[in-house]
Parts: structure tokens; sequence; C-alpha cells
């Protein structure tokens, strides 16, 4: 496999709902991270695409979509939707197409518009598809799930409402420092212990809402374009990782799990960690960045664990500790996360890539961590779905 | 339950109530021994010969294992006559079974709930149809 490096990265600012379309936020994320990469559209030889599941023909088919506005070339164009770790797929596509020689120079992009009010169920067939029956028969939104696992959490480690509230406190305080991030209010805890339940023991605050957003990324393995680029970005590994029998997970959408575990919790993420760990030969204690997926407080004590930087039960302690801020032993997302963000399904994956790409690069401003070398961002898409990305300068 | 003559479930094929109690429908695996919830939700072991797929009930009780109460009204397609909310949601887990199924938490003082508390299947009539017939789902309450 060959050496592949990030050399542009575009966002455009996480929003709520818009009366803009995706390709108005997709065209500035490409703009951005062509401009970064200092090349021009026809250098672009492959266009990974993550879809999104609310846009009809033009949510399914967002790379053509995008392709037109730039101007057709007839490069391959793949558009591909794996949940909430739909951006991870896109990049990991564009990687393995690069790292294998297929193409040269590969833009993975992810856009997401979220429609207004609530998300819910997609078809009326509860035979095939059992989302259908959640809604109807159980009426379990997304953050039911995770109350369940956090009630479970809570009562087998003793993760305390603080310990919840205490990542809330944190995600905003960067948040708050990120630019791009659509939520910029600081928190303390007791304004987070005042927020409303959602879902007992989770609150308001400590849930992500959906958002709006788009980001891409242009990776090379041309030696001219990366010589010419600003900081390139080594990929040491991109991975996906889908679910094991046996994981305890009550997965989104599902009715029921497994009562006695024959695999790890959130399995789909430990395998493709696992899988980036050693594919890069890079692990946990060499990780100076991580950015994870606190789609709730619950998410970002577990996927410490989840991913082997500490072991199970040992997450609060960390948190409690300290050691997971900015200018500690493990600076966790110091983008302000999911919780400053909210979810724009398939950018967000895409997006962590770029915040660890940039925190290596030293442009992430008042958020910088000093002097990082490695980073790793790590996604979580429902029903068996996740991602991790592995990089360094 | 009210009168189980005139009720109809909402999605069929999840809640049995013939016998005069409420059960899950689920399916057992006869060659790797899983059992599965809803029935369609196959979740072999890898490598299973996928032979021996039966229907089956689940017991009537389980112990609760974990739960959560809900504050907002679920959305569409999530219908009731009356408003329910807050309502707890319970993982009820059925141990010879070693699956947990998740269902609404009724007829139970949700400040009461404890992890381990023994619940038992029942029905929850959630709205009438054109026909006047009760339109049911599945839920969970505390065993008194
Ligand atoms: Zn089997």
């Amino acid at each position: 496999m060959r050496e592949v490096y990030i050399i542009g990265t575009g966002i455009h600012p996480w929003t709520g709902f818009s009366e803009k379309v995706f390709s108005d936020f997709a065209t500035v994320a490409v703009d951005g991270a062509l401009k970064d990469a200092n090349i021009e559209w026809k250098k672009i030889q492959s266009i990974m695409a993550g879809i999104f599941i609310y846009g009809g023909n033009a949510g399914h088919l967002t790379g053509q979509y995008l392709e037109s506005i730039f101007g057709e070339t007839g490069v391959p164009v793949v558009n591909v939707y794996n949940a909430c770790a739909t951006g991870s797929a896109a990049i990991r596509m564009a990687y393995n197409s690069v790292a294998a020689g297929e193409t040269d120079t590969a833009l993975a992009f992810g856009a997401d518009v979220s429609p207004q009010g609530f998300l819910t169920a997609k078809s009326d067939n509860a035979v095939q598809d059992r989302d259908v029956i959640r809604w109807k028969m159980t009426a379990m939104p997304n953050p039911v799930y995770w109350a369940l696992e956090c009630r479970k959490r809570m009562a087998k480690y003793g993760t305390t409402e603080e310990d919840l509230a205490l990542v809330k406190v944190l995600m905003s305080e960067y948040g708050s420092r990120n630019p791009d991030a659509r939520f910029k209010k600081v928190y303390t805890v007791d304004e987070v212990l005042k927020s409303v339940y959602v879902c007992d023991p989770l609150r308001l605050f400590e849930i992500c809402p959906v958002s709006t957003g788009a980001a891409a990324v242009v990776i090379t393995t041309d030696k001219e374009l990366i010589s010419k680029a600003n900081k390139p970005v080594k990929i040491n590994a991109t991975t996906m990782g889908s679910s094991m029998y046996g994981d305890p997970t009550i997965r989104i959408s599902a009715l029921s799990c497994p009562a006695v575990p024959e695999a790890p919790m959130l399995s789909e993420s430990y395998s493709a960690s696992r899988q980036a760990y050693e594919k890069s030969g890079i692990g946990p204690e060499n990780i100076d960045i991580l950015e994870l997926p606190d789609n709730s407080s619950w998410h970002y004590l577990v996927y410490l664990e989840t991913c082997g930087f500490c072991k199970e039960g040992e997450a609060d302690k960390m948190l409690r500790d300290g050691q997971t801020k900015i200018g500690a032993k493990l600076p966790v997302n110091p983008s302000g996360g999911f919780s400053s963000h909210g979810e724009a399904l398939s950018a967000q994956a895409i997006w962590q890539v770029i915040e660890c790409a940039n925190q290596l690069r030293g442009r992430c401003g008042e958020r910088q961590v000093k002097n990082p070398k490695v980073a790793m961002a790590q996604t979580y898409g429902l029903m068996g779905n996740s991602g991790t990305t592995i990089v360094t300068i | 339950m009210g009168n189980m003559t005139n009720m109809v479930a909402r999605i069929p094929n999840l809640v049995d109530w013939s016998t005069g109690e409420a059960r899950l429908m689920s399916r057992k695996c006869d060659s790797c021994g899983t059992y599965f919830f809803p029935r369609e939700h196959y979740q072999h072991r890898p490598g299973c010969s996928r032979e021996g797929v039966k229907d089956v009930l689940l017991p009537k009780k389980g112990k609760l294992a974990s739960y959560t109460i809900q504050y907002y009204a679920c959305p569409p397609p999530f219908k009731t006559e009356k408003n329910i909310t807050p309502y707890g949601i319970g993982l009820v887990e059925f141990e010879n079974e070693k699956i947990q199924v998740a269902g609404i938490i009724t007829e139970t003082d949700l400040k009461s709930l404890k992890l381990g508390t023994e619940m038992e299947t029942t029905i929850l009539s959630m709205f009438a149809n054109e026909e006047k017939q009760e339109v049911v789902t599945w839920a969970f309450r505390a065993v008194k």
C-alpha cells in the first residue's frame, strides 16, 4: 500500500435548520478543501460521497450532484451510507483507492441538511424494516437507547449525574472556542444539572441534537502535491467495524439485546479501533488527541473504554481527574464534540478527521493542543457502524 | 388488559394474548440456541447452520435490567389517545432465554422502579381504530 496524505480540509460551519440546500453547504466545504490543498478541481481522480437520507434523489446521489457543480470529469463517483459513520466510509474508500494505486488523488465529502422537525420512521413495513416497530410500538427515540445503557453503567460503575454534567461543561468550554461549532455557550455543572431530563438519567444538555453541516478532505499520494501542500497529514489507518455476535449493547432501532455478553460493548467500535491499532502499529498510549462521538455524555465515557484508553469502568475517574482536558494527558474532543456541534450525519465523521488533522497542523486557535503528533477520530453509527482514523504529522 | 376479544395489535406477530396472558412472540434457533425478538431480527451465531428456527413465546415474567423515563412525547407514527408522558421504557431480562426486550412501562409508579424488579408482560391500549377496536402494543408492569 502507498503512503496517503490529507492535503486539504474544508468545513461549512455547523448550524441548525436552514432554507439552503445540501449543495450550498457541500460546495463551501469542497471549495475550502481544494483551496487548502492548493489544487484545482481537475486534479480530483475519484469522489467518495456520503449520502444523506432525507434528500431524495439529491440525498442519495450527492456525489453526482456535487460533481456537476464543479464540472463533470468522468471520474469514479461512489455514494455511500453507513448511518453516522457514513463519512468514515467515504474517507476509507478514498484512502483505499489511493493507497491501492487505483487513483492518486481523491475527494471525500459529506453534507447533511437536517429536516425540520423530528427524525422518525422512514418506511411502513415492520417485517422488513424493524425500525418501524420502535416508533409505533415502544416509543423509543434515539436518546432512549443511550439512557438505557447509561442507567446500566451508573449501576455497574457508579457513574454519577455530576459526571454526566461535567462532560457537557468541558465540551461547552471547547465548543465556545471553535468558530465552526454550532453551540458556543459555556455551561457550569449546576446549569447542566438544572436542565430538564429528556430521558432520565440523560438531560437536555447531555444529548446532542441534529444539525446541518458539511466537511470535505482531499487526500493524495502524489509527491508533487504533497510537497506543495501546507503541512500534509499522514493517514496511518482508516478502518470500519461492524457489530459482533453477543454484543450486549441495545443498538438503536433494535427491540432486544443479548443478556449474556459474549463480545465487548459497542463491538463495532471495538472492532474498528483494534483494526486501526493493528494496521498503524499505533496504540492508545501513543495518541495525543482523541475525537470521539459524544452523542450523549454516556458515549463520552464508554468510548474511552471501548477504544482502550482505560479499563472498563475507569473513564469516570479519567474525566474527574482532568486527564481528558486540553493540556492534560489525553485531550478529548478539543473541537467541542458533538455536544457543541450536533449531528450532521454524513458530514460528522469527516469533520472529526479534519479536527484531528488541523490540530496536528497547529491551526486550531484558542482550542489548540500543544504540539500533538498523533490523533485519532472515532465514529459511532446506529445498527453496528463504526470507523476509526489515525493520523500523524 | 381490556376486553381481549376486541383488541388488535398495531403491528402483528409481536405479542400474543390468545391464552389469556400476554407473552412476547420470539423465535429460537435450535442450532445456535439464540432467541430473537422481534421474530425476524435474526442474530445467529457466526457459522450457525440456521436450521431449526421455531416460533416460541417468551415467559410472562422477567427482571428489569434497565429503564429510562421519557419526558417528551414520542413523535409520530407513535400514537396514543391520551398523552402518556412522562412514560417509562424498560429493558426486561428473560434469564433462561438470555435476552433483554424493551417496552413501555405501564401501571407502575415510575419513582418506584429499581433494577432487578420483577416485571410482567402486559397489553397497553393505545387508541381505538375506525372499527372501534382497541389498538394495542406490549408493555411491562411491575409484579404486585
Ligand atoms: Zn442459529
